[in-house]
């Protein structure tokens, strides 16, 4: 993974030219060579920076700056601008909000669970097996680089209550009687988004699990461990790293989603994106939308940055 | 036989042994489902696009161009747009973040590990609130429901990528070259120019497609700042599938993004050899 202390860890390279820019230790200002020395460094700091400025400023400008300005907005009030922080009250206290949040967060939970566990004896595979991976790896790639709108199309056409395949397999075959009705519920959001969340899992575990030495689990098979022993307390310790960003990666991006939720919805909203769009673009409500989605986001964000604090001491040990 | 080649050999054991026959049955099963359940759908798009129709039927029936060619104006016109708006803004994105990750690497700034964090912000923050954000802010410039605004857009998500990719391929390149360069008179940006672009442009490009394909396949942060004058693909789908139900047209066009993800992934393994497909694709996050 890139991690960022790797540069911090490295020593300046010998003979490299900023070792004369490094001022406590050094003697004397009186030394003109120190002095042209640490004004080559100014220079070099100068020009670093000037490449850095434009990454800064379009960052700041069409990231930083905007999402300040909303959260500063979800605090003050629509019509009068005084400052209020009704609509996290109202957002909290409202029975219908909090619990779609709810049960947005239970179909995440359960959409990471599911993906990541089916996933992963599918990096293992695509880990170890160089020749299955030739195979496999157009599979789990292509979807994803599918829009979430061609996967809700797929999801129609396999799902769909009357004209799906699968039920019309299973009525024709005369499993069911009727035709089932989890598409445009929460089953068949749930599972369009299992659909992707396994193969960015699968791609995550995969990574980790090819820096995983085999020969680890060799040693552990030759002190007279079953495979699956030496799997369970060799390979799956060592691959929790992944296991842990796959999961924090799955989680924050359905809980935000919307397009599948909105594809695959009934008449009820599932998803918390779904009321926030509503309040935001039908409802005019913008203030409270604006609250409602700092709240959505401090949730995921939440998870993203305590999986990085976690493979961060991880990586430390 | 079992999957698990390259096992020690068992001591003293004739045929395989009921454990070894179980994992076998296992792992051929597992690999079976979830191989299904992953090509399946997509192989059901692609054949819906033939029968032009929403029914799949097996065994297939009229297979046909007929969805193709009803393809209405108003899709391809979208989907120029998807493609002029995704290979500016990975290009651009490119322009601004290579710069900014060789100062990360090479310059030993003690403000690197803020600015990482802030040029990663985008990235780590959910695109449904900086798709609000940014429709709030680009409303009074007149820049939502715009060419420039969705590129603006696009822009500021990529430029997290774009750093990420610049720094691996820095980090793996030795300070030594450069420092070689200098120490025979050229400035850094000769330098840059001669010897540091030449030995990574093959990761670059890489770099460039993985963007390109981030920008064709985004979603949440386009619906907010898209418009009818500015329309992705993705978000003209969605709103067709809204407005009027699934219609073939969208289906045969669904499928065109289909062979594009397959071209995407036939051109990327012939660069790469698949191998490394693997961790171009874990370094999307963390």
């Amino acid at each position: 993974m890139l991690s960022i202390s790797s540069i911090t860890a490295r020593q300046p390279a010998p003979g490299s030219a900023d070792r004369f820019g490094d001022p406590p230790g050094r003697p004397a200002p009186a030394d003109p060579d120190g002095a042209v020395a640490a004004r080559r460094r100014r220079n070099e700091v100068l020009f670093y920076r000037l490449c850095a400025l434009p990454a800064l400023a379009v960052t700041l400008l069409v990231a930083a700056v905007p999402l300040g300005l909303l959260i500063v907005q979800s605090v003050r009030a629509q019509e009068t601008g005084d400052w209020t922080l009704r609509y996290y009250v109202r957002s909290l206290g409202n029975r219908f909000f909090t619990h779609t949040l709810l049960t947005t967060i239970a179909i995440a939970l359960g959409v990471t669970a599911v993906s990541v566990v089916l996933a992963f004896p599918l990096a293992f595979l695509l880990a170890r097996k160089s020749r299955l991976r030739t195979l496999l790896m157009p599979v789990v790639t292509v979807p994803r680089m599918l829009p979430f709108v061609v996967v809700g199309y797929a999801m129609i056409l396999l799902l769909a209550p009357i004209t799906g395949v699968v039920n019309r397999a299973l009525l024709q075959l005369g499993v069911l009687h009727h035709p089932l009705f989890i598409l445009f519920s929460w089953p068949g959001q749930a599972l369009a988004f299992v659909y992707s969340a396994i193969v960015v899992a699968a791609g995550i575990l995969t990574g980790v699990l090819i820096a995983v030495d085999p020969e680890l689990e060799d040693a552990a098979v030759s002190l007279g461990a079953t495979r699956l022993r030496s799997f369970l307390s060799v390979t799956l310790p060592l691959s929790i790293p992944g296991v842990i960003a796959a999961s924090a990666l799955i989680f924050a991006t359905v809980v935000t989603a919307y397009a599948i939720p909105v594809m695959l919805g009934g008449r009820v909203p599932y998803m918390i994106s779904i009321v926030i769009a509503t309040n935001l673009l039908t409802l005019q409500e913008t203030h409270l939308a604006f609250a409602q989605a700092v709240l959505v986001s401090l949730l995921a964000v939440g998870v993203t940055v305590a999986a990085q604090l976690v493979l961060s001491r991880f990586g430390r040990r | 036989m079992t999957l698990r080649a390259g096992a020690p050999a068992p001591r003293r054991r004739r045929g395989p042994s009921l454990p070894a026959i179980l994992s076998a049955l296992f792992w051929a099963l597992y690999l079976a489902l979830i191989g299904a359940w992953l090509i399946f759908p997509i192989l059901l798009v692609v054949l819906a696009s033939f029968q032009g129709n929403l029914e799949v039927t097996w065994p297939p029936g009229h297979l046909g161009f007929a969805g193709y060619r009803a393809i209405p104006g108003g899709y391809w016109q979208s989907f120029w747009f998807t493609i002029k708006v995704s290979v500016g803004a990975s290009f651009c994105s490119l322009l601004i973040s290579f710069p900014a990750a060789w100062a990360m690497v090479r310059g030993r700034l003690w403000e690197r590990r803020l600015f990482s964090s802030l040029v990663l912000l985008p990235e780590i923050v959910p695109q449904l609130i900086l798709g609000i954000a940014l429709l709030t802010v680009f409303i009074p410039l007149g820049l939502s429901n715009s060419f420039a605004g969705v590129m603006l857009g696009l822009i500021a998500l990529n430029l997290a990528m774009g750093l990420r990719f610049g720094e691996a391929l820095l980090q793996g390149l030795p300070e030594e070259y450069e420092l070689a360069a200098a120490s025979l008179g050229a400035g850094k940006l000769t330098a840059l120019r001669l010897i540091v672009l030449p030995m990574i442009a093959p990761g670059l490009a890489i770099a460039a497609l993985f963007i390109f394909m981030q920008n064709l396949i985004a979603f949440v942060l386009l619906f907010f700042i898209a418009g009818p004058s500015a329309t992705p693909i993705s978000i003209r789908l969605f709103t067709d599938i809204i407005d009027r139900g699934v219609v073939p047209e969208a289906i045969a066009m669904s499928a065109i993004l289909v062979y594009v993800a397959v071209i995407f992934y036939a051109a990327v393994a012939l660069a790469l050899g698949p191998r490394y497909m693997a961790g171009a694709l874990m370094s999307r996050k963390g």
